[in-house]
């Protein structure tokens, strides 16, 4: 008999445990959901993420441009997700032309990584990102600085919410992606005499742009 | 079991780190941080609500558990089909082969190793190092925990018991870091140092949160992003997880990877919340090649069918090692073996046999903080209670307290022989003071003995409450 079955055979060898535990009829969202207008969901994504340290940025596509020199700096490569991923037409083309170029997605020594995301949690002030081809794992976790560009309208309430428009629309969550990672701020540790320390291993800083 | 047991010497120990007050201040700092956090955001919208969300996440599962042969065959199917290998080990032995022979099988030398408490219990580390791999605990608490050559004080901070000094020496020592004080350089060394294991190890080891049976999914939290870097960088990546972790649905989940850090840390979401299904799919750049999952059990299922089976629910949050008094002046490692606090006070007897962790069901005053505080409502208390009665039908009673409760009972039972007792205790401490002869010298040994009140209740109802006269009221 294999390991598998003399430990499944064990569990059922034993009367259920729990059995007169209530199921729960009304299930509700970790945080209570209020009905808010587009405009309010931006501005309380916009809080929440500058809550948990992230730089946001509602902005138009030439004001991102400089604000993302201005973060490349005097670097010569960044990463990037493939341009059709990112929700900005012709971004790698404008960095090209100034002599910026797209790095190997594993380059453990480049600053800057570009992508874009799934959908952003208002709540939590959390951005979704689903790994797939050309949308790396690494651009959002090797470089010092992570920079997210998003629509306003990718914009939900929250990860219940979240999941259920994704059931909805025939694409249920952790279903097709090989990874979802859910964001919520810049790496950060507290194991060093309980102090906050951003960039432990993974971005230091996070800079949401919200493209209008 | 691999690591030693030392649970026996609970009152060595503890009185090791009652004498530690660089311990005793950390200790006391981190758990009373972690604690008022946990009530800011559990509660932040109303009492009412975050006690209908701790009993969400407790029904979450138990209902899991209540199923758990059926969830986990679903699990194992459905992992399967996101292209996992699936092994099962009955216990430490077996796990850690079963990983070593994975790393055999694809010539891994180097491996890089995010937080789990389960290979804490399996001792996996020491199993790879003795077989001539090279492993590197990347959570900064366990790396400086691994350089010091320690184990984990505290579930979710397992350095949290050092000071900054105390890990300054460590780095300087083992790593030859340039001496400083600043907790951001150091961090940032341990960045470095740590970044060039990741891009060149061969496997990465994680443990698992949760396992959603629905999807096959691995949930993993974490705030420093190692985790993530383990399962993405390396060629192989093996998840050992506990038979115990796993959740029926999505929206449990959804629910659960909430609570766990609001209990926590006191974050509504942890940095990085991680969702795995699998190896890297065609037209994927980076993620592992190979994925194996191991189910792990390792006494689970015997704690399955006993009075204990609602300890299985615990989601490792540390909530309940923040809130107890006894955790909360002398950290884990009094405790013996691998989890400390009143978790560690149940676990550890069902784990490692009662036998061998006999002080243990008694380190608590019963207080029922670490219940109120626990995020899927596990009653410790009433489990320390049902222990300690296991221990006495063992017959681990001892002479000396059963004479003991005997004069107990003797004084009780009489209103005069009460009242003799009571002036016997006023007097005994004006002689004594502070003082406490044998056993109870204990006791005393690490406290102010509290004053006697000078007038008994009694004699004070005489005088408050002249008219009353019993069973007039």
């Amino acid at each position: 008999m294999s390991a598998r079955d003399r430990i499944l055979g064990k569990l059922r060898q034993t009367r259920k445990p729990f059995s007169d535990v209530q199921p729960i009829c009304e299930r509700r969202h970790m945080i209570p959901r209020h009905d808010l207008s587009r405009r309010e969901q931006l501005q309380l994504f916009a809080d929440e993420a500058e809550a948990v340290g992230c730089f946001v940025y509602q902005l138009e596509q030439n004001e991102a441009f400089e604000q993302i020199m201005e973060l490349i700096g005097e670097d010569r490569s960044v990463l990037s997700w493939e341009q059709g991923e990112i929700p900005f037409e012709g971004l790698q083309g404008m960095l090209g032309s100034l002599g910026v170029t797209v790095a190997e997605e594993n380059d453990g020594e480049v600053r800057v990584g570009i992508t874009g995301v799934n959908a952003a949690l208002a709540a939590t002030g959390s951005l979704i990102l689903e790994s797939g081809g050309g949308r790396y794992r690494n651009t959002s976790l090797l470089p010092d600085v992570h920079i997210a560009l998003l629509r306003a309208d990718q914009i939900t309430p929250d990860l219940e919410t979240w999941q259920q428009t994704q059931k909805d629309a025939g694409y249920p969550a952790f279903t097709e992606a090989s990874n979802t990672t859910v964001i919520t701020g810049p790496s950060k540790t507290a194991d060093i005499a309980h102090q906050l320390v951003k960039g432990a291993h993974g971005p230091r800083e996070v800079h949401v742009m919200i493209l209008e | 079991m691999t690591q030693d047991v030392q649970s026996n010497n609970f009152i060595a120990l503890a009185d090791v780190a009652l004498r530690n007050e660089d311990l005793q201040h950390a200790i006391g700092e981190g758990t009373r941080t972690a604690y008022y956090r946990r009530l800011d955001t559990m509660f932040a919208n109303s009492d009412e609500h975050g006690e209908f969300m701790r009993q969400q996440a407790a029904e979450a599962k138990r209902r899991a558990l209540r199923e758990l042969p059926e969830l986990l065959e679903t699990a194992e199917r459905n992992l399967q089909k996101n292209g996992y290998k699936v092994e099962w080990a009955e216990d430490a032995a077996q796990a850690n082969q079963l990983v070593l022979d994975i790393a055999r099988r694809h010539q891994v030398r180097t491996i890089t190793k995010s937080k789990s408490m389960l290979t804490e219990e399996l001792g996996t580390n020491h199993a790879m190092e003795n077989a001539g791999l090279h492993v590197v605990e990347t959570d900064l608490g366990e790396y400086i925990i691994q350089l010091a050559g320690e184990t984990p004080s505290h579930i979710v901070g397992p350095v949290m018991h050092k000071t900054k000094a105390e890990i300054r020496d460590v780095f300087v020592r083992e790593l030859g870091m340039a001496p400083t004080d600043n907790a951001e350089k150091m961090v940032a060394f341990a960045r470095r140092m740590l970044r060039e294991d990741f891009l060149s190890a061969d496997m990465g080891i994680s443990g698992g949160n949760f396992l959603i049976a629905e999807t096959g999914s691995i949930g993993l939290v974490m705030n420093e992003g190692n985790g993530r870097m383990c399962t993405s960088l390396p060629r192989v990546h093996v998840a050992l997880i506990g038979i115990e972790k796993i959740v029926d649905t999505v929206e449990d989940y959804i629910t659960l990877t909430q609570v766990l850090p609001s209990s926590s840390t006191g974050q509504k979401m942890t940095v990085y919340t991680n969702i795995l299904n699998g190896p890297s799919h065609a037209g994927e750049e980076d993620g592992p090649e190979h994925a194996y999952v191991i189910l792990v059990d390792n006494g689970r299922s015997d704690i399955y069918a006993t009075k204990y089976a609602e300890v299985l629910s615990c989601i490792r949050c540390g909530a309940c090692q923040n809130a107890c008094p006894v955790y909360r002046t002398m950290g884990g490692h009094a405790y013996g073996w691998v989890y400390g606090g009143p978790i560690g006070a149940v676990l550890t007897p069902l784990f490692v046999g009662l036998e061998n962790a006999t002080p243990l069901p008694h380190a608590s005053s019963l207080c029922g903080s670490c219940k109120q505080v626990c995020p899927v409502d596990i009653d410790l208390p009433r489990m320390l209670l049902d222990l300690r009665w296991d221990l006495v039908r063992e017959g681990e009673s001892k002479a000396g307290w059963d004479a003991a409760m005997k004069m107990w009972a003797i004084g009780m039972t009489s209103p005069r022989r009460f009242a003799l007792g009571g002036k016997a205790a006023r007097a005994g401490q004006a002689i004594m003071g502070d003082y406490m002869p044998g056993v109870l010298g204990n006791w005393s040994k690490h406290r102010d003995f509290p004053d006697f009140a000078p007038k008994p209740f009694r004699q004070l109802w005489r005088e408050r409450a002249p008219s009353h006269k019993p069973g007039t009221s």
